[in-house]
């Protein structure tokens, strides 16, 4: 089994603050990996490093997507690449994909248009074609229609596609981010924090959707969570990070005996 | 056995055609004009609204769908009015190619601003464009050759396909450019391009994860309204036969944005009621009213007003109470106000 992602040395400091100290994990095809931490230990950080958000003061992001996504960014040869320095808008061409702990749509736009823009990135034809609505303008836009409305479909959500985004309840503006991921012809899709604001059974739910996107298109999958009970769930292995730094590395199994991972959580619950 | 009223009902449905029929409705009012029914001085205002949208049509592009602000459309505009006359008079081009330039040059020199100032922060854009628009401002003074200084550049109708035009042709011409220019933008925000200013303006960070190249589609959406801008400036000089640097001051450029407020963001339509209320209303109802009519920069008041009202209580503008109306109308619940923009998670908490 190969590795789809390798982060190598990560560090990035804010300031005085050290986030990221010398943070090292890999993600292997096919797998569901989770990372998790308390409040404030980095993950998002590292979620900003690996999308180049964050410009990370030492380290690589090792990034395998396979010859046709690397033809897509401009790349010949099938080798991994370091995506550190890349443009944030290219980042996604590899396939590499992020929801966020916010969950970011478009208000205005209806919940179809907001997948669309997931597909961004393959809008082949030119601005002035799009302009004068020509034929293969048209054509394309139709294409990528469809493959929205399958999108949403996978996710449960084809009957809202028509409505405006800005007035859906939050569980299925969540949904609306995970379909517009799939636009991308994924190989790897990092979450930040997806169960947040979910209850049990749309937790339950999530899961199976997390394990079904993976099978379907065959990529792996990357997941931030504070709390315990997703990755628990759904997780192949699991990283825990505290303050930055590497913690423990292993099934869920390990994770849940592993007395550094306990103490970590515990310090937390002395802070609040 | 017939599929001519699916047809029928397809083409009532397709807003290109709701455009033309709109243009069909305007060029109606010269033959108004020409039988007595409306006076000369109507159509002339008239006529200057249709441009004003034009330009509000370009403003709306980058406002209410980029989310970014321009404050020199009307150096931009006055360029397009002094290049047109330029071509046409001075170096008898004639009429294409003085449209063309009216076009091109603004556009030029509007992307070498935009490259400059929008690398930095978007809100540069609206310091640059001003400061460009004062530069512009001081040349329509200065440079005699080119624009008659204030003593004003003075010109003439147009000759096309080898006719000469008059008020009325030039008045079809300018409905003729705002249909195209309704069509283009339409175009342009119903797909991909238009998707991709959406996500800037909802937020920048997350249109880069989706793969928007954020600084291209600033500089398209500020291309785009220098264009309609420049364009809207040829138009401006056919119509009058004249121009003047005092035109092109801030005033008009902030006029600009209250057509787009008050019309409402977002909106084609919203915008030619925008251009009406701000730029026709003052000129037809107010200033012939009495007393009111003759307290001094009444339009300033009058557009000033209308902002903070549209801000205030109409964030949606005038496009926000036609909803609201067709809603009640229908009895229908109006779809639900988008909630507030989520923020980005990138940056301090
Ligand atoms: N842009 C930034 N500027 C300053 N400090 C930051 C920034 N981003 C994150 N941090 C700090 O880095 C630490 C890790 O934050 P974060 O990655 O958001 O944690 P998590 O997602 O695990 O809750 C926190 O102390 C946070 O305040
Ligand atoms: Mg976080």
């Amino acid at each position: 089994m190969s590795d789809v992602l390798r982060v190598e040395g990560l560090s990035i400091s804010f300031g005085g603050l050290k986030a990221l100290d010398d943070l090292s994990f890999s993600v292997a095809d096919t797998e569901v990996f989770g990372l998790i931490g308390p409040n404030g230990a980095g993950k998002t950080t590292v979620f900003n490093c690996i999308t180049q958000f964050y410009r990370p003061d030492a380290g690589a992001v090792w990034f395998a997507p396979g010859a046709e996504r690397l033809d897509r960014a401009g790349h010949h040869g099938s080798d991994a690449i370091d995506l550190v320095g890349e443009p944030v808008h290219r980042v996604i061409r590899y396939g590499l994909v992020r929801t966020f702990q916010n969950v970011e749509i478009i208000p205005e736009l209806s919940v179809l248009d907001n997948v669309l823009i997931g597909g961004h990135v393959d809008f082949k034809a030119s601005m002035l074609s799009q302009m004068l609505r020509l034929p293969g303008a048209r054509k394309e836009e139709a294409q990528y229609r469809e493959k929205a409305r399958e999108a949403l479909s996978f996710l449960s959500i084809d009957h809202l596609a028509d409505q405006i985004a800005g007035g859906q309840p939050y569980g299925v503006r969540k949904r609306l981010e995970m379909a517009r991921t799939l636009m991308a012809e994924p190989r790897l899709i990092i979450l930040d924090e997806p169960a947040a604001g979910l209850n049990e059974s749309e937790t339950e739910q999530l899961a199976d959707t997390i394990r079904q996107i993976r099978d379907r298109f065959g990529c792996s999958v990357l997941l931030v969570e504070h709390d315990m009970g997703l990755v628990m769930n759904v997780c192949d292995r699991i990283c825990a990070i505290s303050f930055g730094k590497f913690l423990a590395l292993g099934t869920p199994e390990e994770i849940q005996r592993d007395v550094r991972v306990h103490e970590a959580y515990l310090g937390e619950r002395d802070d609040d | 056995m017939s599929d001519a009223p699916t047809t029928a009902a397809r083409l009532a449905r397709n807003p290109h055609v709701g455009f033309v029929v709109f243009g069909a409705l305007l060029m109606l009012l010269p033959v108004l004009a020409s039988s007595g029914l409306l006076m000369t001085s109507t159509l002339m205002t008239l006529g200057f609204t249709l441009i004003y949208a034009i330009v509000a049509m370009g403003l709306n592009l980058l406002l209410g769908y980029s989310g970014l602000i321009s404050l020199g459309t009307a150096g931009f505009m006055g360029l397009g009015a002094y290049l047109a006359a330029y071509v046409q008079d001075d170096l008898g081009l004639g009429f294409w190619v003085a449209v063309l330039a009216a076009l091109v040059i603004p556009t030029v020199i509007g992307v070498l601003v935009g490259v400059v100032s929008l690398r930095v922060r978007s809100i540069y854009l609206a310091i640059a464009t001003l400061t460009i628009s004062e530069i512009l401002l001081k040349t329509f003074e200065q440079a005699e050759w080119f624009t008659h200084g204030t003593a004003g550049k003075q010109s003439r109708y147009p000759v096309l396909f080898g006719v000469q035009a008059d008020r009325a042709v030039v008045f079809l011409i300018i409905v003729v450019a705002l249909v195209l220019v309704m069509m283009l933008t339409h175009n342009i925000v119903h797909g991909q391009l238009g998707r991709a200013l959406h996500a800037m303006r909802a937020s920048e960070v997350a249109a880069q994860a989706m793969g928007v190249n954020v600084l291209k589609y600033k500089l398209f959406a500020f291309a785009v309204a220098t264009m309609y801008a420049g364009l809207a400036g040829a138009l401006y000089l056919f119509f009058l036969k004249s121009s003047y640097p005092s035109t092109w001051n801030l005033f008009l450029s902030l006029n600009v944005v209250a057509m787009v407020v008050v019309g409402g963001l977002r909106s084609i339509y919203g915008t030619v009621v925008g251009a009406f209320v701000i730029f026709a209303v003052p000129e037809l109802v107010l200033k012939r009213l009495p007393v009111i009519g003759d307290v001094s920069g009444l339009p300033y008041i009058f557009s000033g007003v209308l902002i903070i009202v549209a801000i205030m209580f109409f964030p949606q503008g005038l496009r926000g109470l036609w909803d609201i109306g067709r809603g009640l109308l229908a009895r229908r619940r109006r779809p639900a106000e988008p909630v507030e923009t989520v923020r980005d998670e990138v940056g301090v908490r």
